[in-house]
């Protein structure tokens, strides 16, 4: 409500949104006295006027007089209910109407679907009342109701000069035009005077373009054309389901003139007869984008004919018709156009976008270009289709909420902090090596999980992973706000043992971390006094073989912060020289922790802790690990150590058969495999770059120091031999070595071969044992190499027995089971300089 | 995170994924994050003659609280690098208690 009590809604709203109450104030007074300055116009410029009796419907001639003495009783009157003079019939009413104006207002300019059913119950009203009014409602909805609600009028005003000029052509036209129908003719007339010579348009272009024509346009006026628009599309949308009336009854209608003029006095009958252009208002196309010019001198003839083509099925006969102009679903709708009604998606108006422009082509194509033609279109459809129904997910999410999800997804990828390698540890160092063993595969995964974490040193890996590094720097960077930000990752309750720490990313899982006790002492590998290594148990070994992996892995980590190989010639810096120091603090580390240095203990049974430890498998497993790290000198200190405790080395104290059995504890086999798979090949990698006298001296001890006899009777023992009888043959034929070395060796080698010589055949393993004896046929081809030739004699008459056994077997044996046997005799044989198929053949 | 960081190194292995409500689920693994929750594709259930109505299944989403064992391939798994991997976490949650 305005101060002055002024009605102050918008005219359009009570247009659209309910009734104006006709006792309203304001601008409705002015349109009373301009309808009835119109009506004198009219009169004077045409023969018909508005007349009481004209517009008068006669129905009060009706009523029935009569019988109205019980109305007092019956509504209650008298001077006891005498009513007060402080009523109020409008006043408060409109108040409430105003409000709920206002609401409806405010409503509307809402989301636009909420003022979607407005504007079609309205049309759908109107079209149950009267079947005639179908076409007239149907074009255009909003100038409907502009002309029916009357306060619409007074914007007509400025226009009033133009009666003046009325046209020759429009005036017959205009013949029964009510006075705004004129004006609004007239007015649009003189705006495009060229471009509008439409026939039957002018009355249409009044009837609903005339919110758009107006010269002057006030900020209510810019806005009743936004609305008139949207409700236009809305209309347009909602067409199909409006009864569409054939072609001909559309004509019928025209020449009888039963369409309903939208203009005011809708009831009279005359005034229907009278307004025959208004009738145009039925035409679908929104008026401004339909003009074709050749049909316009038509007009003032009653020739409707044409006009109504428009409206058929038929496509609009002039082929420029601008139907850009048109809004593409208008067109849609109107055009039925067999083929594009049926691509049509029968939702809403969206998926129509763009496409109208392209149809007119149609009609100059050749057969095979509109089929090409369509098919485009029919994929366009269908692709906008999908994109109108996708984009219905459209903003379903904020920004906040993307940004979250990210930050989520970056924090998945965060393999990029700074302990990430140990967290991430198996992952990366698998890919590493997958990498490094897959020759095909490019370097890229490889650097990026590897190489990466030392700084991608490569240029060309760097500018491909350039992306992949931003993203990296932006992840550390979330990470790096992440922890800024305090947190209680932890709970402690009171007089709770242990502490509940929450969730995070690492550890999804909460959990009850108890705390240990600092004086339980953890075993520190470097720091421990040797002396401590007290108890040859199990639980002490095994500890102190993780003591050596955790040298390991940590002498494995500091290689990994290797500064990178430095340029040759130049210095190296700093940086470089501390890592070296470090690494060399590491591997003096690992060395204690192998124990290997520890007196050997005089007592005959006493193991010697390296020993020992080397007794659990992983020990053995740790052993190539360490020879990549210890020096040479540390590598021979190793191989002397276990030379002189062979024998109390487990796989061969448990190494021999025993006496009555033909094979060996499943345990001592697992051992003693694992021993030739990790500890023997190391060492045989050293051995293999050894010089004689060192071989010498390392046989010496073994003949001084042990058991020879017990050690020939076991695998690794024989392997052992085997090990420096062959490296000494090699070098020896190769003459790498001096007469004196060469002297000593024969000498060592003499002393072996007595203390064998009776026994060759125990070495052996028990007959009946199902075992491959190679590696007694390797020792034994090894030594003959070696041996002169009366050694070589004493050996074959030694072990004349098996070979001719060996033989026979084959003979009888299956070819896969022979083979083998024939192939270690014969390695032997061929020691001695024959061959086994002349054995064969000789036999 | 050693877990996570292991079953990573299998994707695109053909692993079994036997549930705690008994059933056993094989399939090629496609993703698995730090929950262990486990995607799988081209599943087959292991006893379809029970579970028929998962036989149309083509694809799962394990939330990883419900698994109760997961069979490995053996040839993809460094049983050395999986050991030191489990003693780099144990010292590194050493660490932390200390």
């Amino acid at each position: 409500m305005s101060f002055f009590g002024f009605d102050t809604t918008l005219s359009r709203d009570r247009a659209a949104h309910a009734p104006h109450p006709q006792q309203a104030p304001g601008f409705s007074q002015q349109r009373d006295a301009f309808a009835g300055l119109s009506g004198n116009s009219n009169e004077k410029a045409g023969d018909d006027g508005y007349e009481f009796d004209d517009t008068y419907d006669g129905l009060g001639d009706d009523l029935d007089e009569g019988d109205d003495e019980f109305n007092d009783e019956t509504f209650g009157g008298g001077s006891a209910a005498a009513p007060g003079k402080d009523f109020d019939f409008f006043g408060s009413t409109a108040k409430v109407a105003d409000a709920i104006n206002e609401e409806q207002l405010l409503y509307a300019r809402g989301p636009k679907k909420s003022t979607q059913p407005v504007p079609p119950t309205y049309h759908q009203e109107r079209q149950t009342k009267a079947p005639s009014y179908v076409a007239a409602a149907k074009p255009k909805p909003q100038p409907a109701p502009k002309h029916q609600i009357p306060t619409e009028i007074p914007e007509l005003k400025p226009e009033m000069s133009l009666w003046a000029t009325t046209s020759p052509e429009a005036t017959p036209a205009g013949k029964g035009l009510s006075a705004h129908a004129a004006a609004h003719f007239l007015h649009i007339e003189n705006q495009e005077p060229p471009a509008q010579p439409n026939f039957g348009q002018p009355a249409a272009a009044a009837a609903s373009a005339a919110p758009a024509a107006r010269k002057y346009k006030s900020l209510e006026e810019v806005e009743a054309e936004i609305l008139a628009k949207k409700q236009a599309r809305l209309a347009a949308a909602q067409q199909p389901s409006q009864p569409q009336l054939p072609p001909s009854t559309q004509l019928n209608q025209q020449d009888g003139w039963p369409g309903r003029p939208v203009q005011g006095f809708p009831q009279h009958p005359q005034m229907q007869m009278q307004q025959p252009p208004l009738q145009q208002m039925e035409l679908p196309f929104p008026p401004r984008a339909m003009p074709p010019p050749q049909q316009n001198q038509r007009l003032p003839q009653s020739d409707r004919a044409p006009e109504h083509l428009h409206r058929g099925p038929m496509p609009p006969p002039g082929g420029q018709i601008p139907f850009a102009q048109i809004p593409p679903n208008q067109q849609f709708q109107n055009n039925n156009i067999p083929f594009q009604m049926g691509m049509m998606p029968p939702q809403g108006p969206q998926p129509f976008v763009g496409i109208p422009p392209m149809q007119p082509q149609i009609m100059q194509m050749t057969e095979e270009e509109r089929v090409k033609f369509l098919e485009e279109e029919s994929k366009r459809l269908k692709r906008n289709h999908k994109i109108a129904q996708l984009s219905r997910y459209n903003g379903l999410m904020t920004p906040s909420d993307k940004n979250f999800i990210t930050r989520i997804q970056l924090q998945q990828l965060v393999s990029v902090n700074e302990d990430s390698f140990n967290e991430d540890f198996y992952y990366q160092v698998y890919m590493a090596i997958r990498a490094r063993n897959n020759p095909q595969q490019p370097l890229n995964q490889f650097a990026q999980t590897y190489l990466g974490q030392q700084g991608a040193r490569g240029g060309r890996a760097r500018r491909q992973d350039n992306h992949l590094l931003r993203m990296q720097q932006q992840v550390q960077r979330a990470v790096a706000a992440a922890k800024a930000r305090p947190k209680a990752s932890q709970l402690v309750l009171e007089g709770s043992l242990g502490k509940i720490s929450f969730s995070n990313v690492k550890t999804p899982k909460p959990l009850l971390s108890i705390k240990k006790q600092d004086s339980v002492s953890l075993v520190e590998p470097g720091q421990k006094p040797a002396h401590s290594f007290a108890g040859i148990d199990r639980r002490s070994i095994l500890a102190a073989a993780e003591d050596i992996y955790r040298c390991l892995l940590d002498l494995d980590s500091h290689e990994r912060k290797h500064p990178g190989p430095s340029l040759t010639g130049q210095q190296p810096d700093a940086n470089t020289i501390q890592w070296f120091e470090a690494r060399d603090g590491l591997i003096a580390k690992l060395w204690r922790s192998m124990r290997i240095m520890e007196p050997i203990k005089e007592e005959p049974n006493a193991l010697h802790p390296f020993i020992a430890i080397l007794s659990v498998k992983k020990a053995k497993e740790a052993i190539p690990r360490v020879f990549r790290y210890i020096d040479v000198q540390q590598r021979i200190t190793i191989l002397t150590m276990i030379t002189i405790s062979l024998d109390q080395v487990d796989v061969i104290k448990d190494g021999r058969y025993p006496p009555d059995s033909l094979s060996l504890s499943n345990e001592t086999k697992k051992k003693i495999e694992g021993f030739s798979q990790y500890v023997l090949p190391p060492l045989l990698s050293y051995v293999g770059d050894a010089q004689l006298d060192v071989i010498t001296g390392l046989l010496g001890i073994l003949l001084d120091r042990v058991n020879v006899l017990l050690l020939s009777q076991t695998q690794i023992g024989l392997a052992f031999l085997t090990m420096f009888t062959s490296r000494a043959e090699i070098i020896k034929q190769a003459g790498q070595a001096d007469e004196q070395a060469i002297l000593k060796w024969t000498q060592t080698y003499d002393r072996l071969f007595e203390i064998l010589e009776h026994h060759l055949l125990d070495i052996f393993p028990p007959p009946g044992a199902q075992v491959d004896d190679m590696y007694v046929w390797q020792f034994l081809a090894s030594m003959a190499v070696g041996a002169s030739i009366l050694q070589q004699q004493k050996m074959v008459s030694a072990v004349r027995d098996r070979v001719n056994e060996n033989i026979q077997a084959s003979r009888t044996l299956p070819q896969e089971m022979s083979r083998p046997k024939l192939a270690n005799t014969n390695l032997f044989l061929r020691a001695l300089g024959l061959d086994i198929d002349q054995l064969l053949s000789s036999s | 995170m050693l877990f996570f960081s292991f079953f990573k190194t299998l994707v695109d292995h053909e692993v079994t994924i036997e549930l705690k409500n008994d059933l056993s689920i094989r399939g090629t693994l496609k993703s698995v994050d730090q929950f262990l929750n486990i995607k799988l594709d081209e599943i087959q259930v292991v006893d379809e003659v029970k579970y028929p109505h998962l036989s149309a299944v083509k694809n799962v989403f394990i939330r990883g609280s419900v698994v109760r064992y997961v069979h490995l391939p053996a040839n993809a798994v460094d049983t050395a690098l999986l050991e030191d991997a489990t003693r780099r976490e144990a010292a590194a949650q050493a660490n932390k208690a200390k």
